[in-house]
């Protein structure tokens, strides 16, 4: 399967997944059961900044599915891939979404699902003035517990923020990794799904410190491409849902590196075996450098990385 | 501008130029061409034989009762295949002379001081110099350039053996040459062979005489154009890219112009030395000008630009209207692609034709033989010549405010360092075409295209490159070109940044990450063997011949017999080739089929007429497709 057949595949599989499960859900709350996400202004943030319109009720839900449709267009091209990267990532805003019908918390510990807006915008800051220099999200399953803690540690003792989709939260969780917003690193879920919240949470940052208009999606595709330093580390095996996700991150400006034998796409996926080097690879990747002096680190790690730069540093 | 002269160019300083020329009774190449008008249709179809005292005998195909065959014989197969294999080899003699003359200047550039040529980038030289088995060791950088240069001038006569540079080629392609008996073995020699072939009673077999024709072609692309290509980067260095201007809006009205027309940039290069001469600049202004400058035409133009900052100031059907400007004190020319009827037009103004080279005099021009063992002093006798003539202006001068921009000078090894700048240096190596092959096995790139070629009236001037361009860079086709398509592509705005707009998602994000216009400047015609190479080393990195490659070849207004050479030889070496100008062959059924059908079994690579710009890149795009589908990419 070509690379762009991957995606669109993974594209129709969140459409669909996402087609069945609203319909399950407007069978079991009705058609005018109101749908939010906790804690925000912003609706759906994801449908909302792409399409300008605010999702109130399932019913509202169910004609959303329209625009994922709308975003697969099964052509060989990267416009098209893209868009179905996108596709995805509003399928997975809507599977989320149903989550929190009916008042639901979903959610419980160690992960924290959706990402209030108060949080956006405490660390919105930072993000702009590049006290946190970057937004790792990590999802799968590394080797190893070890290998998870010292990708994640090394990550933390740069000050990125650090996000956590799948297995990898069990990892940190047995490696005994500290977690919280306060230590930045941040359980989101289980589910592939779940990675939206970091997602909107790009998005969120977009319309709130970038000014972008709801519906300009041109525009919000600018600024998270060019303002928020975030990329993507798919380790263990990839399924297609992942992949065409990770299309969805790389519309966005969000590069992925991953683990796994794919086929490279210079600057927006790439492999790297070597996980001593993932992290370097990653932050060459998104153009990150680290400021040296005076990271505020919550945990003792900051001497293991005095000295360290990013090579390609001009 | 009037619409009949807008459907004989798209260039828009072309046509207010041939304004200028129709008001002044200046005849120009398309008052020729429709006075030929209609064209004989046995030569069209390439059944007119004059190659021996009994003919000239032509086959008649439109009526049952007209000959057959030829006096000897022959029948149409015969004809049409000798006449194409003759324009082959003319073609092929043309780019290897021009590469016999670049190996004479470094074998100067390392024994004859006064020449002035000196190697430039000694470690092309010591790389090549250890391709080809010379060692390096203990040798000064002119024992080794003179070594190499004898090497590249036994090439051409060699008594054994074959073509050095085929063993760039992937192995696959090697092994079908070699099965098909046409790996090149010494450029004269194979080109001798297809005269000797295509005199009376000799070879009769079309797919024989096409066999041998092959052959010269291949030494033309991986001999005669290859080594030209090598051993000028080795003299002039290796062309990095820069911004220049193009269109001839770059003649100037307050200076002394200069247009150096022709090909070998061994003339042009010491040109571009004399103008630069503080005593000559001097010289003009005392005349009145400003200062000199120098700018370039056809394929001469394109290896300037390609490696200086000289303005690209129009391709072959512009070089007649450049003189019309009134404004052009001296057009020095070489060889090949010079018309002719340029002395008759520089006769109607103040404009001194020069001719330089024995091997090309033209009736009525001036002509300042250029001496290579004394380059630079010959060429300064000739701009010399150039700016003594400033004062001899008239005041018809008119020189349309045309000009665009655009980056130049992309030679492989330029390629390659931008492709380093998309690399991870801790996942990637450094210094291959692994960002290229990714790019195009992700998808992102569809496919890349050669369009190269000339200008032909048969087509309206630059449309067929233009046209060709867009549709295929809007569907994420990275462009490639060269010779006088380049200049119409650089008129056009397609190797500015901005042309990015014009482009699908895919290649507008390849060119903003790589920093590169989408259509590239490789260079001039003897320079498509640097498209050869990209293609073999992309192949190789792939594993892959390069008939499996998502690529195509294209000369939407080609007219040379150069370019029948490089078509036959691009086709020889794998690679789907449209040509927007039917060539003189048919007349035969079976020699037509056998380019645009057969050929593929054989080479992989074949021929398609196509002279609609919008339905050849159609065919083209499928063609791609069709080739990354077989590849499951
Ligand atoms: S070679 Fe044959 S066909 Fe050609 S002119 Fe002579 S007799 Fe006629
Ligand atoms: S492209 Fe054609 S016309 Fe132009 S210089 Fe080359 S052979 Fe001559």
């Amino acid at each position: 399967m070509t690379l762009f057949d991957i995606i669109f595949t993974g594209s129709e599989q969140a459409l669909e997944a996402c087609k069945a499960l609203v319909e399950q859900t407007i069978k079991e709350y009705g058609e005018d059961e109101k749908v939010v996400f906790p804690n925000t202004a912003y609706s759906l943030p994801v449908i909302y900044a792409a399409t300008g319109q605010k999702i109130g009720t399932l019913a509202d839900l169910k004609g959303a599915l329209g625009v994922i449709e709308s975003l697969i267009v099964k052509e060989q091209n990267l416009e098209k891939a893209l868009n179905a990267g996108l596709a995805t990532a509003v399928a997975a805003e809507v599977i989320e979404a149903c989550k929190y019908v009916g008042g639901k918390n979903p959610y419980e510990e160690p992960c924290v699902g959706f990402i209030p807006d108060t949080v956006i915008r405490s660390l919105g800051v930072p993000l702009v003035t590049g006290d946190i220099p970057g937004v790792a999200v990590v999802i799968g399953e590394a080797p190893s517990a070890e290998v998870a803690a010292k990708i994640i540690k090394d990550y933390q003792s740069k000050g990125i923020l650090v996000t956590l989709v799948g297995k990898i939260i069990d990892q940190a969780v047995e490696a005994k990794v500290k977690m919280g917003l306060d230590f930045r690193v941040v359980p989101l879920g289980y589910d592939v799904t779940s990675v939206i919240h970091i997602v909107s949470f790009a998005i969120r940052a977009a319309l709130i410190f970038g000014n972008v208009k709801p519906g300009d999606l041109p525009e919000l595709l600018k600024y998270t491409k060019e303002r928020v330093p975030a990329f993507v580390n798919a380790l263990g095996p990839l399924s297609e849902l992942v992949v065409s996700a990770g299309a969805g991150a790389i519309a966005l400006g969000f590069p992925v590196l991953t683990d796994q034998d794919v086929q490279e796409v210079p600057m927006n996926l790439i492999v790297q075996k070597d996980y001593d080097k993932l992290v370097q690879t990653s932050l060459e990747a998104r153009g990150i450098k680290i400021k040296i002096t005076e990271i505020p680190i919550p945990v003792g790690f900051a001497p293991a990385f005095e000295g360290e730069r990013v090579r390609k540093d001009d | 501008m009037s619409e009949d002269l807008k459907c004989l160019s798209c260039d828009a300083a072309t046509c207010s130029l041939l304004e200028k020329a129709k008001k002044e009774k200046i005849e120009t190449v398309w008052d020729r061409a429709e006075a030929m008008q209609p064209q004989c249709g046995f030569g069209e179809m390439g059944l007119c034989c004059t190659n021996c005292g009994m003919g000239p005998c032509r086959i008649v195909k439109v009526s049952e009762d007209g000959p057959k065959k030829g006096i000897c014989g022959a029948d149409e197969d015969t004809i049409a295949a000798r006449n194409l294999a003759r324009a082959v080899a003319a073609g092929s003699a043309a780019h290897s002379d021009h590469g016999r003359d670049i190996a004479h200047a470094l074998y100067y550039a390392a024994k004859n001081p006064e020449s002035g040529y000196k190697v430039k980038d000694s470690q092309k030289l010591i790389s090549l110099a250890r391709e080809w088995g010379i060692e390096t060791e203990n040798l000064d950088e002119k024992e080794i350039a003179a070594k190499v240069a004898e090497l590249a001038l036994q090439e051409f006569g060699k008594p054994f053996g074959h073509l050095r540079f085929t063993e760039r080629a992937p192995k696959d392609r090697l092994d079908i040459w070699n099965k098909m008996n046409v790996t090149p073995r010494a450029i004269d020699r194979d080109i001798v062979e297809v005269l000797h072939s295509t005199h009376i009673g000799c070879d009769a077999d079309y797919r024989n005489i096409m066999m041998k024709a092959t052959r010269a072609a291949l030494c033309d692309g991986w001999g005669g154009s290859m080594i030209g290509t090598e051993l000028s980067d080795i003299l002039f260095g290796i062309p990095q890219p820069h911004e220049i201007e193009a269109n001839l809006g770059v003649l100037k009205e307050d200076e002394v112009n200069i247009v150096i027309h022709g090909h070998e940039p061994t003339l042009s290069e010491a040109i571009l030395v004399a103008v630069n001469d503080p005593e000559l600049i001097e010289l003009a202004q005392k005349q009145g000008a400003k200062g000199i400058n120098l700018v370039g035409m056809c394929c001469t133009g394109n290896e300037i630009a390609m490696r200086h900052n000289v303005p690209m100031a129009g391709n072959f059907f512009q070089q007649e209207l450049a003189i019309v400007t009134g404004a052009v004190d001296a057009m020095v020319v070489d060889v090949q692609c010079i018309m002719p009827a340029l002395s008759q037009v520089a006769k109607c103004y103040h404009t001194k034709l020069i001719t330089t080279s024995p091997k090309a005099i033209i009736p009525g021009a001036i002509h300042m033989q250029f001496d290579e063992a004394r380059a630079v002093e010959s060429a300064k006798r000739i701009v010399q010549e150039a700016v003594l003539n400033f004062k001899n202006r008239t005041g018809n001068i008119f020189i349309p405010e045309i000009k665009s921009k655009g980056f130049v000078g992309f030679s492989n090894e330029s390629i390659i360092s931008a492709l380093d700048g998309v690399t991870n240096s801790f996942a990637h190596p450094q210094g291959t075409v692994k960002p290229l092959v990714d790019a195009i096995k992700s998808g992102v790139l569809r496919g890349a295209v050669a369009i190269v070629g000339c200008n032909n009236h048969k087509v309206p001037q630059d449309k067929g490159h233009v046209e060709l361009a867009k549709e295929l860079i809007k569907n994420d086709v990275l462009v490639v070109t060269t010779g006088c398509g380049a200049y119409a592509c650089i008129k056009e705005g397609l190797m500015t940044k901005e042309a990015a707009n014009l482009c699908g998602k895919g290649l507008s994000t390849v060119c903003e990450l790589v920093k590169i216009p989408p259509v590239l400047h490789m260079g001039s015609c003897v320079d498509i063997s640097r498209i050869l190479l990209l293609l073999s080393e992309v192949a190789k990195y792939m594993n892959v011949d390069i008939k499996d490659l998502p690529v195509a070849g294209a000369a939407p207004e080609w007219m040379s017999e150069k370019a029948l050479a490089i078509g036959t030889y691009v086709v020889a070496s794998g690679v789907y080739t449209m040509l927007g100008v039917a060539p003189q062959i048919t007349g035969s059924e079976n020699l037509t089929r056998f380019l645009t059908e057969d050929v593929e079994n054989i080479y992989g690579g074949k021929f398609h007429i196509e002279s609609d710009p919008k339905k050849a890149a159609q065919k083209i795009l499928e063609h791609i497709e069709a080739k990354r589908k077989a590849l499951g990419i």
